[in-house]
């Protein structure tokens, strides 16, 4: 998945992740599509609550060996 | 993926947390301003009410950074994540759920006057000192109430 955007929050534990998203979010135009990268566990699933609380959209959630690769589109 | 979403208490309404903050040590704090700035980054309304022990936490020049007496054995553990940044510091956090506009930080009035206070002695995130009364009014019309000490 292609992203316009990326956001590195490895290594950061919650509310880490969340922080570093909505600080991208924030800064980007409607229909961006930024890639969170984390290794948090508790990430994809926070991610997803956030998201749909807020309006924006998850595209998808990658687990690599390590890493969650976490896309969102931002809403307008 | 979730495959229930969480059931917010009344559909079509803002919900609302409303967190008492008792206490100035780190591992109150954190959970505390974690979960009402995580709130208002999800469009929730969030207040938080610092009273007692929590209050001292917020004054100006005033870094709280000690681990309750019970908890001392983490302490080390704790200021490593701080410090290497995997995990954010509580001011931080406070200050991100700031900038949604949908946090209120409020200071105990009976706190203030037992420790001779003033509104210039805190913090700027600090919105307003209120008493028992307010923070209940508010409290009321919150579907997440907490108390941290």
């Amino acid at each position: 998945m292609e992203a316009d955007i990326t956001v590195d929050a490895r290594y950061k534990s919650c509310p880490g992740p969340l922080l570093a998203l909505a600080q991208a979010v924030r800064g980007a135009k409607p229909g961006k599509v930024i890639l969170l990268l984390a290794t948090d566990p508790g990430a994809p699933k926070d991610i997803e609550v956030w998201a749909s609380h807020v309006g924006h959209k998850l595209l998808g959630v990658e687990r690599g060996e390590e890493v969650y690769r976490i896309y969102v589109e931002v809403s307008g | 993926m979730i495959r229930e979403q969480p059931k917010t208490a009344k559909s079509g309404e803002t919900p609302r947390i409303s967190i008492i903050v008792a206490s100035d040590r780190v591992d109150k704090l954190f959970p505390a301003v974690t979960l009402a700035s995580t709130a208002a980054m999800m469009n929730w309304e969030a207040e938080l009410f610092f009273t007692t022990w929590g209050l001292l936490a917020l004054r100006r020049g005033h870094e709280a950074s000690e681990v309750s007496a019970d908890y001392k054995i983490h302490e080390e553990g704790l200021r490593r994540a701080f410090t290497s940044g995997s995990m954010p510091g509580w001011r931080e956090v406070l200050e991100e759920g700031k900038k949604t506009g949908r946090l209120r930080v409020y200071a105990c009035s009976t706190t203030m006057g037992l420790f001779n206070l003033n509104l210039g002695d805190l913090v700027e995130i600090v919105d307003d000192v209120v008493g028992a009364a307010y923070f209940l009014g508010r409290a009321k019309e919150s579907e997440v109430n907490l108390f941290v000490s």
